[in-house]
This record gives structure tokens, C-alpha cells and sequence, in this order.
């Protein structure tokens, strides 16, 4: 009876630690959300920790109609979405060269590519930015858009691999032998028989190009081009002051993600997971 | 079907896309980090060749000395906070008894799909000296402990790492989340039989079957301290003084800010070098364990 008493007083301990964990991974979060709603004088001297008691809406307003807002969040929309697409088209196609087609190469191919998953994007930094800039892209969202495809086509190559290893060829052969030649088949059969794996892709690749800082820091030379993390960094430069309409920046930045993943939760969970079992 | 599979054309405009913008952004480039660390080089032109130069500089460098060293502390401080909660966590969540498991779970993740630049700048809020929440806090319950949190030279750096472990530690748990879930059920029924407590059976057979997993979490928090960056970017400028410069800030600032581009270029190959010597010795060391374990 004691051992018991024991055991279920050691496992409310760390119940209880699990909590207090959880609330200091999720109340930065909720404070955020908070103060975004808040006036200064509630932020700082009454009203620090709690729910705002009236909500400043204003604080939303002001950041969307002068902050530039909309244009960051356009910007990190265009290129987020851009590199996904891209990365999953070149990267499907390349793939099903490599796993299926016959040719000489196909394999110094494969490692050649996957050479990129050991190589950290801070050490191309340099490099990386006086290639862009020399190729013109600088001044256009392209730079950043192929970059970001390029550092993530190893990862998406493999995850493409290892799933058409998977498929049988079956569907492929009665397609040759129906008359299909291989663009059809590719676009009829592969594309839609890869949806699993392209969805993992899709939510790995929006999350890390819509959240990326490091690269965007030393690609992005124009003011009008900046995504949402360069963004938020400028405005916290200029309106160090008016906590209220940074917050609410800040939570419309994160919204996305947020969304996608209390939508997603389990999917986000895995496709973030897969990339990083992946890269280790 | 041979003939399908071996269409010239089309292996070429399949294969074309993805080896080129891989050729161009990101293989190039690394050759360029080799090549360019042996150049004093500003940036235009092709610059001149010195030899180790740039390397000989750099390991006389006081920055540098600091920045391995911060590199270590950081390295060292996430593993151990984000391994140590990683493993407690999903030991519970993934226990189907532990109440309001779902809200754990999404509350130790939710971090991860923030952006670090939002990351930063609410921490930048939290630590603020005048009226960031953990001094207002320590006010309210009567504490007499508020401080600049990031302007003492000796600690700014933990406070730093803190920051990057809060954010980063769901990935860790779920990373491990997913390994236990590739457990099958019998082993705990096995376990349960010979009369082993649940913390016995986490012991002998949960952790050491999640060796693979643990060989990730690794990876990537060791080899995040020679990456860190934006958080020191964002947050302290590298300082007080030089007091949080790690290799890719000391890198960024010798590129971008000094205009002496061979010797960043020289600590990018540093960098490079680093990285592949951790993959290297924690691969070593988890297969020679598992040979021992073979005999």
C-alpha cells in the first residue's frame, strides 16, 4: 500500500512538471496574443500578465494600414508558395528519372544531389549571395525563390526516392503498353500515386521558407521584397516603442503556421520530423 | 517498355531542372567557400591568393577562440535541456493514461512553427529590463532578482541558448514522439510480464530502442551551436562587446559588415569542417556501441 501511495505521489510530481513545462512553452505565446490587444499603459503598469480588458483592435489596424504589413505578407506568400511548387516539380521529376528510367550517371546523379543535405545553408551564405547578385537576381523575388528550391531539392529528392521504390510498375507497363508515352504517364499515374509524400513536402517547404531568416537577411536587398521575418525585424527597429501594433504584426506573421498546424496538428508534426530524421 | 524508360529527351528535361539550380545555388557556392578561404579577397574582383593566410589569421584570432568556446556552451546547454525534457515529455504523452495528453502535446510544439525572427523579438519583449514580463514578474511576487538580462558578458550567452532550446525543444519531442510510436506494443508486454515498472521498461527497453532517434536529436543540437545565428543577430549584436559571436556570426560579420570576404569564407569552411566532424564522431560513437553489444 505504501509502494503504492509512493509511486502514484512520484507520477503526480511529475504530472505536475509536465504542466509547468507546458505552460512555459505556451504562455509566451498566449502573452503575445495578449499584449497585441493592449494599449501600453495596460502592457507595462495595470494589466502585465492577463486577458486585455478591452480589446484594442486598433492595435491591428495600425499595424496592417501602416506598417506595411500586407505587402511583407504578400511578399513571404509569393515566394513561400513559389518554392514549394517548384521544389516539388523538380524534385518529382528528377526522382522518377533517377528510380525508374535507364541511363548511365543515374546514380553519381543521386548522391551528387544528395550532397545537400550535409551542407548547412549559414556556410554558403557568402557565396551563395555574390552568385545571386551576380546572376541579377538580387533585385527580383527570384533569387530567393531558387535559392530556398536548391536547399531544399536533396531533402525532397530522397522523400521522392524512397516512395517510387515503393510502387510497383505495373500501372506504368499497362499505361506503355496502352500507347501512353511518358509525359502522360508521368502526369497521369506518378503525379497523383506520390500525393502522400507530396503533402508531407508541400507542409515541410511552406513552413521553412515562410518562417526562413538567415538567407533572406543577405538575398533581399530591396525594401519591397522583404518577407515577413525581415519585416518584423525593421518595424521592431523603427517603432521600438509602440508594443501594442508590433504584437499584432507579429501574431498576423505567425498566423499562418499557427493555423496550419492546429489544422494539420499530426501531419505538420510528421512532415517536420521526417525532414529532420532525414537530414540527420 | 525498355524503350520507355530510356527516352533521351526525356531524362534529359527531367533531370535538367533540379541539377541545375542545385549546381548553381548551392554547389558552386560551396566549392567557392574552399577555393575563395585562401584569398584576400574584398568582395569585387577575383581578389589575390595567400595560402593559409586567412586560416593562419583566424585560429590567432581572440574572436574566434570565443566564439568555439560559445559555440560549446550553446551546443552543450540545448542538448542537455532539450534531451533531458524530450525524453521525460514523450515518455508521458505517448502514455495513453496521462490525461490531457493533446494539449501537451501541441504545447510543447506549438514553438517550432514560429518564425525565429517572431521568436526572438518576443523574448527581446520577456527579457526587457524596464517592463519585459520576467522582471514584472519577479516584482510581483516580490522578488528582488530583476536584471538586464543580456547585458552581463558571461551569462548573456545561456541566456541566448535558453531561448533557442525553448523554441526547439517540441521538434526534439516530437522527433521522439515518432520514435516510440515505431515500438511495437509486445516489447512493454514482455516487460510487464517479467514484473518490470513502467519506469524499468522505459529504462530497458524505450530508450535504447530509440537509439536511431537519439542520434538525431544529437546531430542536430550539437551542430547548432556552430550554426547559431539569428538569435545572436537579433538579440545582442554578438555582444556584449564580442561575448555572444559564434562562427557563422564572426563569418557574417567579416563578409557583410568588414567587407573581408577569404576570411569568412575561411570560417564558413571552418564551419563546414565542424559540422561534418560531429555527424562523424556521433556515428562513430553509436556503432561502436553497437558492435560491443554484438559480441
Amino acid at each position: 500500500m505504501s509502494n503504492r501511495k509512493k509511486i502514484s505521489f512520484g507520477k503526480a510530481v511529475f504530472a505536475l512538471f509536465c504542466w509547468f513545462y507546458a505552460a512555459i512553452s505556451i504562455y509566451p505565446v498566449i502573452w503575445l496574443l495578449f499584449y497585441s490587444f493592449k494599449n501600453n499603459s495596460e502592457i507595462f503598469v495595470t494589466n502585465p500578465f492577463g486577458i486585455p480588458t478591452t480589446l484594442h483592435v486598433e492595435n491591428y489596424a495600425k499595424a496592417w494600414s501602416q506598417y506595411n504589413v500586407p505587402m511583407y505578407f504578400l511578399n513571404s506568400l509569393i515566394v513561400s508558395v513559389a518554392t514549394v511548387v517548384l521544389t516539388i516539380a523538380f524534385a518529382l521529376l528528377f526522382s522518377y528519372a533517377t528510380s525508374r528510367m535507364r541511363f548511365k550517371g543515374r546514380f553519381i546523379m543521386t548522391i551528387y544531389l544528395s550532397l545537400g543535405m550535409f551542407i548547412p545553408v549559414q556556410a554558403i551564405l557568402i557565396p551563395v549571395a555574390k552568385t545571386v547578385n551576380s546572376l541579377g537576381l538580387d533585385t527580383t523575388r527570384w533569387g530567393l525563390i531558387l535559392v530556398y528550391t536548391a536547399i531544399n531539392l536533396s531533402f525532397a529528392t530522397l522523400v521522392y526516392y524512397g516512395s517510387l521504390k515503393g510502387l510497383p510498375v505495373e500501372l506504368e507497363e499497362a499505361a506503355c503498353i496502352d500507347g501512353a508515352n511518358i509525359v502522360t504517364c508521368f502526369l497521369k499515374i506518378i503525379v497523383p500515386l506520390v500525393k502522400p509524400a507530396t503533402a508531407t513536402l508541400v507542409i515541410y517547404i511552406f513552413l521553412n521558407a515562410w518562417n526562413e531568416f538567415i538567407l533572406a537577411n543577405v538575398l533581399v536587398v530591396k525594401d519591397e521584397l522583404k518577407t515577413l521575418p525581415l519585416g518584423i525585424l525593421f518595424l521592431q527597429g523603427a517603432f521600438t516603442t509602440d508594443w501594442g501594433a508590433m504584437g499584432a504584426t507579429m501574431v498576423i506573421a505567425s498566423l499562418p503556421t499557427i493555423l496550419l498546424y492546429v489544422i494539420f496538428s499530426k501531419k505538420v508534426e510528421d512532415a517536420m520530423t521526417i525532414g529532420g530524421a532525414v537530414k540527420g | 517498355m525498355k524503350k520507355f524508360y530510356s527516352n533521351k529527351l526525356a531524362i534529359f528535361f527531367f533531370t535538367l531542372p533540379a541539377l541545375l539550380v542545385f549546381s548553381v545555388m548551392v554547389f558552386y557556392p560551396i566549392t567557392q567557400v574552399f577555393v575563395k578561404s585562401f584569398y584576400d579577397w574584398n568582395g569585387l574582383g577575383s581578389g589575390t591568393f595567400i595560402g593559409f593566410e586567412n586560416y593562419v589569421k583566424l585560429f590567432k584570432d581572440t574572436v574566434f577562440k570565443l566564439s568555439n568556446k560559445n559555440a560549446l556552451i550553446f551546443s552543450l546547454f540545448i542538448t542537455i535541456f532539450q534531451i533531458t525534457l524530450a525524453t521525460v515529455f514523450s515518455l508521458v504523452v505517448s502514455d495513453k493514461r496521462t490525461k490531457g495528453r493533446n494539449i501537451l502535446r501541441v504545447s510543447y510544439f506549438i514553438p517550432v512553427v514560429l518564425s525565429v525572427t517572431v521568436v526572438c523579438q518576443l523574448w527581446l519583449a520577456i527579457l526587457n529590463s524596464d517592463s519585459g514580463l520576467l522582471n514584472q514578474l519577479f516584482k510581483a511576487v516580490g522578488l528582488d532578482y530583476q536584471q538586464n538580462w543580456l547585458s552581463d558578458r558571461n551569462h548573456a550567452i545561456y541566456v541566448i541558448a535558453f531561448v533557442n532550446a525553448w523554441q526547439w525543444m517540441g521538434y526534439q519531442f516530437a522527433l521522439m514522439m515518432a520514435g516510440i510510436k515505431a515500438i511495437p506494443n509486445d516489447y512493454y508486454e514482455a516487460a510487464k510480464i517479467d514484473g518490470a515498472s513502467s519506469f524499468m521498461a522505459h529504462r530497458k527497453v524505450t530508450i535504447p530502442l530509440l537509439k536511431e532517434t537519439y542520434k538525431i536529436c544529437l546531430t542536430i543540437s550539437l551542430t547548432g551551436g556552430v550554426k547559431a545565428f539569428t538569435e545572436m543577430f537579433i538579440m545582442t549584436k554578438g555582444g556584449p562587446g564580442n561575448a555572444t559571436h559564434t562562427l557563422t556570426y564572426l563569418m557574417y560579420k567579416a563578409a557583410f559588415r568588414e567587407f573581408r570576404y577569404g576570411y569568412g569564407m575561411a570560417s564558413a569552411s571552418i564551419l563546414v569542417l565542424q559540422c561534418i566532424a560531429i555527424i562523424l564522431i556521433i556515428n562513430w560513437l553509436f556503432r561502436d556501441k553497437e558492435k560491443k553489444e554484438g559480441k
